[in-house]
């Protein structure tokens, strides 16, 4: 069983992500399920996305992951990958990106939310266990792209070259093309391209 | 046939379609609305022919459609969310005691949590209370089953049959073998059928309700042993010892997939620490009313224990108390006094075994269930050694369910709730609306919809939200208890034409002085953009003349309708001046579409040289592409820090651009 969290906040395109990995696990002839967060969230709130794929022919139940279980996490934002940290399995990597999206709640505070603060803390909380964490240069990356829609790819493509999924390349980027509308292949194409180099 | 990752409402607008399903009406409504969705996209593209859909007003015009359409034979699907049957239950009561004649199955989804809802009300309570069957899927795979035989079975009885899927079945995708093509059942030659029988009179209601408790009797057999249906009541026994089971463990909806995830999980652990867990029988009960006494007798049967997992109410459990009420006495009659009845006890949330509200967790499953696996071996246990081993395994599944390790860093966290988005016009209306009434003691009554998401600070504009259309008549009645108060209700514009065209003729009808703001945005925003009367546009993909909202009001009978739009603050909040000063009913129809329907404009920048690092503009309207950075230095903000804009999330409205005193939010395009 593979099971992976996609996290982020509504609008940033976890769904799609989701979507993605179904694809290229249903061409594998895996059985999938996957779970979306949908409803009053998707305003701006924190947004859950679950994959679990039977890779070795095993029957897949739930569609929400237990806590403890995901081999692999991918976060589109740091807060929201420390606030998924309980359901990281041993062992298991966090891929997350390094950009925030400050929440009105911390502009109106006082003490503003800072990245790498939480980066630092989910990095102590995770020494020792045997779990990694890929912090990912976002910006950069989709600098070379030119569109922040493509974050979604560029995080499947860094979770990839972190050697955190078992597809290749080519499978990725046939799933890609089946799940993104026609005029965006291309774009996310790059993307994949670019988290890979 | 294709196979397609399908949304588990995706996938059951498919399963209705291939049982010939010719008539779809609902009303939008978190976890629900993806199916009306799917076959108004379905029907667009060709592929499900001959259906008719639509969004209705609300509910009860849905339901109510349905009911005269399956009276000519046709089969229907009416949808919603468990509050819509609400709404859609004076015609369901009804409805039952006449009759269906085509399949009339309601498609009534659950939202344990509740994530998206106002209520944690039960469905499968509903339909015992309105004598309806209900089937209750755990998984996507299993309600495209159900959805199917929902229709054989209405047809066999007459009745309608109710589908009650949770969020997380609603809302789980996996792959389905569909058909590329549908075409709907034709509606039977001799149609409509004139007969006493569909007048709801005190006659018929007598006689009807004898049917309704005739037929419920044999459905509950059929539950039980039709193999039909008997497929959604599955048993198999568990465990790692041989011994005839003496623990039971229930399961209904979404539980029932959690229980076996957390069984496996509670197995390895056990492995794991050398513990074995004793044998133990699990049913999942997927029709739960009329409940399949027949096949849970079986289920029982030498039990010392059941444990009930459910979420919402305790209607399994309810079922399981009656049933080991009727084991004891049946024993006791047939035993005689000397030897003791058989006894068997029902664990669940009245004995605090299981949690009494919210979602239920794989984890949290897992752990009491491990718990009840092993408490008499733990009490039993010879040594230190094999009570350390138990100990371990709950050690283990209480570590993962709580997550203390992490507890700190969570807490620390910032708090994310839903906000409105970047640029939504609402975030213009409640903020000109409350600078209209400035100090003047007012109450804000608040709807359903997006705009509900105006309380959050620091707009905190809505103080009551209770259900659809309820702002409009609730400030009527705060205006008869507190006259000395302004009271402003917001309504949406889908809303309005819900369930708040009654309470407008009241409030002019009672001469009540009330200000209702009509926040047009053209579209059902919060479930997705459906559209309603007031945008014309139409699920069979006509063009109607949309309802004018002004045109209602007026014929309606206020007096004083004032028109601004939100995004123009001095015109919005002038507009609401005179809107609230107007003694007697009086309107504010604030028009601007909601974002997702329109191209974003260019985005604001911040003029570092002028910005103050006031805060002005994020404590006043508090748009999330407006962040502060402490580390911004300018020549009038000194060490204060600055706001900037997230270009990336700004929908260039132009909002904040009013609101900062220094001028230095700056239009998009305006600069260089
Ligand atoms: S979806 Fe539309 S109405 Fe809802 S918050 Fe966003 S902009 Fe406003
Ligand atoms: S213009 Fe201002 S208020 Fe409007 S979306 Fe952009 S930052 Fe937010």
């Amino acid at each position: 069983m593979i099971n992976v969290m996609l996290t982020g906040v509504g609008g940033q395109g976890t769904v799609l992500a989701a979507k993605v990995l179904a694809q290229a696990a249903l061409s594998k002839g895996w059985q999938v399920r996957t779970a979306e967060t949908i409803g009053m969230a998707q305003r701006g709130g924190s947004v859950i996305s679950h994959v679990r794929m039977g890779n070795e022919g095993e029957e897949v139940h739930a569609p929400l992951l237990a806590k403890a279980s995901a081999q692999l996490i991918i976060a589109f934002e740091p807060s929201e990958a420390a606030r998924v940290l309980p359901y990281l399995a041993p062992g298991g990597v966090l891929v997350t990106a390094r950009t925030t999206i400050q929440p009105v709640t911390a502009a109106l505070a006082k003490e503003p939310y800072v990245a790498d603060a939480v980066i630092s803390r989910i990095e102590a909380l995770l020494e020792g266990t045997g779990s990694r964490l890929v912090v990912v240069d976002d910006e950069k990356l989709i600098a070379q792209v030119g569109n922040r829609k493509a974050l979604n790819t560029v995080l499947l493509g860094s979770a990839l070259a972190a050697g955190c999924l078992p597809l290749s390349v080519e499978e990725m980027k046939d799933a890609l093309s089946a799940c993104v509308k026609p005029r965006f292949v291309e774009m996310n194409l790059a993307a994949l391209d670019a988290a890979l180099a | 046939m294709t196979t397609k990752l399908l949304m588990g409402n995706e996938a059951f607008a498919h399963a209705a379609l291939e049982a010939g399903v010719r008539v779809v009406a609902g009303y939008p409504g978190t976890p629900s609305s993806e199916l009306v969705e799917t076959v108004a996209k379905l029907h667009a593209e060709g592929a499900a022919q001959g259906v008719h859909v639509e969004w209705s007003t609300n509910e009860k015009a849905a339901l109510e459609l349905a009911a005269g359409a399956s009276h000519a034979g046709a089969r229907v699907l009416f949808t919603c969310k468990q509050v819509g049957l609400n709404v859609a239950s004076d015609a369901l009561m009804s409805l039952n005691y006449v009759g269906t004649n085509g399949g009339t199955v309601l498609f009534v989804a659950d939202d344990p949590g509740p994530i998206s809802s106002q209520t944690e009300q039960d469905t499968r309570r509903f339909a015992s209370f309105a004598k309806v069957p209900v089937l209750d899927p755990a998984t996507p795979d299993q309600g495209f089953a159900m959805m199917q035989v929902a229709f054989d079975l209405s047809e066999r009885y007459h009745t309608p049959v109710i589908v009650r899927p949770t969020t997380r079945v609603c809302h789980a995708s996996t792959f389905f073998d569909v058909a590329d093509t549908t075409e709907a059942r034709p509606v039977p030659e001799e149609g409509f059928q004139k007969d006493p029988k569909w007048v709801i009179f005190p006659r018929r209601a007598y006689q009807g309700h004898g049917e309704i408790n005739e037929r419920l009797v044999k459905i509950a057999d059929d539950f039980s042993t039709d193999p039909a249906f008997e497929q959604f009541n599955p048993v198999f026994t568990g465990g790692m010892t041989r011994e005839m089971p003496q623990i039971g463990i229930m399961a209904g909806g979404v539980s029932a997939a959690y229980v076996r995830e957390a069984l496996a999980i509670v197995e390895d652990a056990a492995s794991a620490a050398g513990v074995l867990i004793p044998a133990y029988r699990f049913m999942q009960v997927g029709t739960p009313y009329p409940f399949p006494e027949k096949a849970a007798a079986v289920f029982a049967r030498g039990l010392r224990s059941v444990v009930v997992v459910e979420e919402l109410d305790s209607v399994l459990e309810d079922e399981m108390l009656k049933l080991a009420a009727k084991i004891a006495l049946d024993s006791a009659k047939t035993l005689g006094e000397d030897i003791a009845p058989a006894l068997l006890e029902v664990l669940g949330r009245y004995t605090g075994h299981m949690p009494d509200r919210g979602e239920n967790t794989i984890d949290d499953i897992a752990l009491r269930l491990a718990k009840l696996l092993l408490s008499e071996r733990y009490a039993q246990a010879a040594d230190d050694d094999s009570r350390n081993a138990i100990e371990a395994v709950f050690a283990t599944l209480e570590e993962a369910a709580s997550g203390t390790r992490f507890a700190e860093l969570n807490a620390s966290l910032p708090v994310r709730p839903p906000v409105l988005c970047p640029g939504c016009p609402h975030r213009g209306s409640f903020y000109a609306i409350k600078r209209a009434l400035g100090k003047q003691p007012a109450v804000m009554c608040g709807d359903i919809g997006c705009y509900t998401l105006g309380n959050a600070q620091p707009l905190d504009a809505v103080d009551t939200c209770l259900c659809m259309g309820a702002g409009i008549t609730m400030a009527q009645g705060l205006a008869v208890a507190e006259p000395h108060k302004k009271q402003v209700a917001f309504v949406g514009d889908s809303t309005f034409f819900a369930s708040g065209l009654t309470g407008i003729a009241n409030a002019v009808y009672n001469g009540h002085d009330i200000t209702v703001a009509v926040l047009d945005n053209a579209t059902t925003a919060m479930t997705g953009s459906q559209p309603h009367p007031g945008t014309g546009v139409t699920l069979m993909g006509e063009k109607r003349k949309p309802i004018d909202i002004e045109g209602v009001l007026r014929a309606l009978g206020v007096e004083c309708i004032e028109r601004a739009n939100p995004l123009d603050l001095r015109e919005c909040e002038a507009a609401a001046k005179r809107a609230i000063e107007f003694e007697g009913p009086s309107a504010l129809l604030l028009v601007s579409p909601c974002i997702q329907l329109v191209k974003p404009s260019p985005a604001v920048t911040v003029d570092t040289e002028t910005c103050t690092g006031c805060k002005k503009c994020i404590t006043e309207i508090g748009c999330p592409a407006i962040g502060f950075d402490p580390a911004a230095r300018g020549p009038r903000s000194k060490e204060r820090g600055q706001v900037f804009v997230d270009a990336s999330q700004c929908n260039g409205c132009n909002l904040c651009t009013q609101v900062c005193p220094f001028g230095s939010l700056i239009e998009g395009g305006c600069r260089d």
